[in-house]
């Protein structure tokens, strides 16, 4: 059974449907990947399971338990976090803080004994950003500051960690860094789905690939059967260069 | 606009309007409802409620069109009444004449120049220093008001066509003025629903809020329609001002209160329908209008029929749907800045202590002229009563500067703190009066925040402008509360360590150092607070409400705890005030005398405590200057127009004093070689922008782009990578740094 799914799950801006009967599954030990072209919704579907948007229709389950009315803090505190396509780094804060803010809030609701300030110093040192830990995220280059956005996210011991757009602003050396973090994260039994454009990226680092289109999933499998997929290479893969460049 | 009504909602509606008619029933009038009275009473609210709505219409405008709340509506109709009246009154020009000259030539200048100067740059800026200009704006108006027509002349503006007659319908007489209102404002509200609706500009004017530099790809110059707005803002402040100057009287404070009424009826409209602020409009007059003709309130509640619009204005926000946590907000204009260290923060609360010390036993030389500063009994109170506007400003640091909540209302709680202490321990000179004192305080800054946790921050700006206002008009004018007849016996000297401290000449020496430690050891606990988990939490919260409920932060909660600790605070500022000044007047607390603390202390910078105290010498120095300059009319409203000329510079220096002396000053301490490192790498930073900048400037970039343009400007920009892998993300960087030039044409 899925740590995290979504069954049926409809959103809708206006007359438009940002998301019609999207189900995913997410499962710990697993880099799952949600794909798609610009406005396929993603970025959407993170709201809807982090519970900053409300769905129109349809349920959010994670560990067994109906989460789709529950408030976004109790969710974080059930062991859901993320991180943000357009950064949300707290930017009057040092990145140290950032990290201490979730260390500092998780002992609201994990018994086990730990120092919020020990953990902060551990995950900078593994995210590879302790020069930095004393400046102001708002003076940090964007990349950092995303590196920021993720020590915060796992100083909150998730059990399933969303991340949207991770390699964006990364360098190439940057990118090669995060995607060997991610794998030693799942190792740990740690469930990770994420949002990327990074093509390479994705199929270098994810068992499994949900792609969506125009708020539906249209295509689930492995990078290999997603590379093979005609749907998908129509929908989406073939028009990559051309989105670019318009 | 969708209604969707909750069981609680319906409850809450219920339980007001059950008070409604329980206030009107025991306060019932000897005007009987009959046919006449009734028509009376649609006349005058229909009237009234016309002019508040052409008001409210052009905030609505303004706001939906440009995203920011214009507190100054109010004193720019003010101004523009008071220039009619110069014009037609006191200039003789024939009234269409200087009717044209107001309306259609001097408020759309003035909203223009506005736009150009000062609400162009505010766009990207912070809620807080959004509101602090547009104040900044209110209070300069106000003084500049004040300065050129000097309220002791009295001045009136004649209602429209007073010698006609006017129409009799079923014996009550509807005058022209009356008539003239009502039609116009229907007018005016539909022409303003039409423009944005149905013409090219008003279309623009709309898709500039939502996306300005896409509005600007597709055609719209942005620069235009802003001003454009503005404009349209300021010819109905103006025109709101003129027809209802003859019923307030030309009272710069009653035509400035205007604008909480065009709050309570833009609250109404949600901000953003300019049919539902029309409506609103009438709803507040006819309220009015009811009450006027059909209520009597006793003696001890004769200022109640004016708390009517802030009420309105409270139960509106109450009603309006939950806010979205919002993401993409955030800002990159700040520098790196360290905490300031333990032995830092007491240091400077020693030398605080120190100088205050020092200045009232006399022994710092004093070299200004005669009376000024000098350690004489009158200054002595008056530096007990600064350092009692610092307290309350060191209240607003956890609250506007870490949490990011703008409240107007913490004067007022200290207004309840002086008033509650004057019956809990004051009048025995009971310390521990205080201690209760500061305990009911922390809930009742709680109750200014409940209207607004649900809600987005220019919400709790309203509420909490409505909580002050209606306080003052309810609570503070009523006898029960200040009392008239125990006038200057309020309080009795207050005994500590065998010191005597009240507003006594003999005591006073001792107030002014008893109120220096306590101001020092409050910033000190500000200092060490800011080291800890709470504020950190509250910095969070402001910075992104979203990623911070996302990391389990429980946002109502940290935002009570930021209101009751800010409310304690303002209540401990209130039991001195109390004592510093012997004695309470009922009209000693109207909601515009809480806003120089707050502009002040934001000029100062609102996140570090220390910005308090050089409020407080900001706060002094504006008295003083009147007085060393001996008195000049010219600075006779120097009180206003300083705190709100200071705000204004807010528009180019957004971050406070401290900020900018702490990154170029900083550097100058020996110990701080960390500030030089951080000041050569911004100057580096800086230059790299500017390269680049010039180098966007030399592709000379038109719309619409074209391909061959694009194309350059991605090499200048360097991101041919992050266009391949994140195109999204490319292109907005790219548009906000073309954005940035291309928007100011």
């Amino acid at each position: 059974m899925a740590l995290l799914s979504t069954e049926d799950v409809v959103v809708r801006f206006g007359g438009i449907r940002a998301l019609s009967d999207a189900n995913l599954e997410v499962e710990p030990g697993m880099v799952t990947a949600l794909i798609g072209p610009n406005g396929a919704g993603k970025t959407t579907f993170f709201n809807v399971v982090t519970g900053l948007h409300e769905p129109d229709s349809g349920r959010v389950i994670f560990d067994g338990t109906d989460i789709t009315r529950t408030t976004p803090y109790k969710r974080a505190r059930m062991g859901i976090a993320r991180t943000f396509q357009k950064l949300e780094a707290f930017s009057s804060l040092s990145a140290r803080e950032n990290v201490l803010v979730a260390a500092e809030q998780r002992k609201a609701w994990d018994k086990s004994r730990f120092s919020p300030g020990a953990v902060a110093d551990e995950l900078l040192t593994r995210v590879g950003i302790t020069d930095a830990a004393h400046y102001m995220v708002g003076t940090l280059p964007t990349g950092t500051a995303r590196l920021v956005e993720l020590a915060r996210a796992l100083a909150m011991n998730p059990r399933v960690l969303l991340l949207d757009e991770p390699s964006s602003g990364l360098n190439e050396e940057e990118t090669v860094g995060m995607a060997t973090l991610l794998r030693a994260l799942v190792r740990d039994g740690l469930a990770i789905l994420l949002v990327e454009h990074d093509m390479s990226f994705v199929m270098g680092t994810c068992e499994k690939i949900f792609v969506l289109n125009f708020g539906q999933v249209i295509a689930v499998g492995s990078p290999d059967e997603i590379q093979g997929d005609a749907v998908v290479q129509d929908a989406y893969l073939g028009t990559v260069g051309g989105r670019a460049a318009s | 606009m969708k209604l969707k009504a909750k069981p609680t909602s319906i409850a809450v509606a219920l339980a007001i309007a059950a008070f409604a008619v329980f206030v009107v029933d025991a306060n019932r009038g000897i005007a009987p409802y009959s046919w006449p009275n009734i028509v009376t009473f649609v006349v005058v609210g229909l009237s009234l409620g016309g002019i508040y709505a052409i008001s409210a219409c052009g905030l609505v405008v303004t706001y939906s069109t440009t995203g920011i709340f214009n507190f100054a509506h109010g004193a720019i109709g003010c101004f523009l009444a008071f220039l009619y009246w110069e014009l037609r009154i006191n200039r003789h020009w024939p009234a269409p004449l200087a009717l044209f000259v107001v309306i259609f030539v001097v408020a759309p200048a003035l909203g223009v120049a506005l736009d150009k100067l000062l609400m162009q740059r505010l766009r990207n800026a912070t809620l807080i220093v959004q509101l602090m200009v547009t104040v900044g704006v209110m209070l300069t108006f106000m003084g500049v008001t004040e300065t050129i027509w000097q309220p002791n002349t009295g001045r009136s503006l004649p209602h429209f066509f007073e010698s006609s007659p006017g129409v009799k319908i079923d014996g009550v007489t509807l005058t022209w003025h009356r008539i003239i209102t009502i039609v116009l404002a229907a007018a005016i509200a539909f022409i303003l629903r039409a423009l944005l609706y149905r013409t090219r500009l008003g279309i623009a004017m709309r898709a500039v809020v939502d996306n300005r530099s896409l509005a600007g790809l597709s055609g719209a110059r942005p620069g235009v329609v802003s001003g454009a707005s503005w404009a349209l803002g300021c010819m109905t402040a103006a025109i709101a001002g003129i027809l209802i100057a003859p019923e307030t009287g030309l009272v710069v404070e009653n035509l400035t209160l205007v604008v909480v009424i065009a709050f309570a009826a833009a609250a109404i409209a949600q901000l953003k329908s300019v049919p539902w602020a029309f409506a609103g409009g009438l709803i507040v007059g006819l309220a009015s209008g009811f009450v006027e003709q059909f209520v009597s309130f006793g003696k001890d509640w004769e200022f109640a029929p004016q708390a009517i619009p802030p009420a309105i204005l409270l139960i509106a926000v109450l009603f309006l749907p939950q806010a979205r946590l919002e993401t993409g907000q955030l800002r990159f204009t700040r520098r790196s800045e360290r905490l300031t260290k333990p032995w830092e923060a007491l240091t400077g609360a020693l030398a605080m202590v120190g100088i205050v010390v020092a200045w009232a036993n006399g022994w710092i030389p004093w070299f200004w002229g005669t009376h000024f500063g000098q350690r004489t009994p009158v200054w002595l109170g008056r530096g007990a009563g600064f350092m009692v506007t610092g307290v309350i400003m060191l209240s607003l640091v956890p609250l506007t500067g870490w949490a990011g909540q703008v409240s107007f209302a913490n004067f007022a709680i200290a207004g309840f703190g002086a008033a509650m202490y004057a019956k809990v321990g004051g009048q025995n000179g009971d310390p521990m009066g205080i201690v209760w004192v500061v305990l009911m305080c922390a809930p009742l800054g709680v109750l200014v925040a409940i209207p607004a946790l649900r809600l987005k921050g220019l919400y709790l700006a309203l509420a909490s402008v409505a909580f002050a206002d209606l306080a003052d008009f309810v609570l503070f004018r009523h006898p029960d509360i200040i009392s008239q007849v125990a006038n200057g016996n309020l309080y009795k000297p207050l005994e500590l360590f065998g010191f005597r401290i009240s507003s006594n000449a003999p005591d006073r020496k001792a107030f002014v150092i008893f109120m220096a430690i306590s101001f020092a050891a409050l910033f000190f606990l500000l200092e060490m607070l800011r080291r800890s988990r709470w504020a950190r939490r509250w910095i969070a919260i402001a910075d992104s409400p979203a990623a911070a409920a996302t990391v389990g932060v429980n946002l109502t909660v940290s935002k009570i705890v930021v209101f009751a600790f800010s409310g304690a605070i303002a209540g401990f500022a209130g039991t001195m005030l109390g004592l510093s000044t012997g004695a309470l007047q009922v009209n000693s607390f109207p909601f515009f005398a809480g806003l120089p603390l707050v502009l002040l202390l934001a000029v100062n910078g609102v996140r570090y405590p220390v910005a308090a105290f050089l409020a407080v010498i900001s706060l002094a120095s504006f008295p003083a200057l009147y007085e060393v300059t001996h008195q000049p009319t010219i600075l006779v409203s120097v009180s206003l127009v300083g705190p709100g000329l200071a705000a204004i510079a807010m528009a180019y220096r957004p971050e406070g004093a401290v900020f900018y002396a702490g990154r170029d000053l900083a550097g100058l301490l020996p110990w701080r070689r960390d500030a030089r490192a951080e000041k050569a790498m911004a100057a580096a930073k800086a230059r790299e922008q500017d390269i680049r900048r010039d180098e966007i400037g030399d592709l000379g970039l038109t719309r619409p782009f074209s391909a061959d343009k694009v194309a350059q400007l991605d090499r200048v920009l360097d991101i041919a990578d992050e266009l391949a892998r994140h195109p999204a993300n490319a292109r907005e960087r790219e548009l906000a740094e073309v954005g940035d030039g291309a928007a100011l044409d």
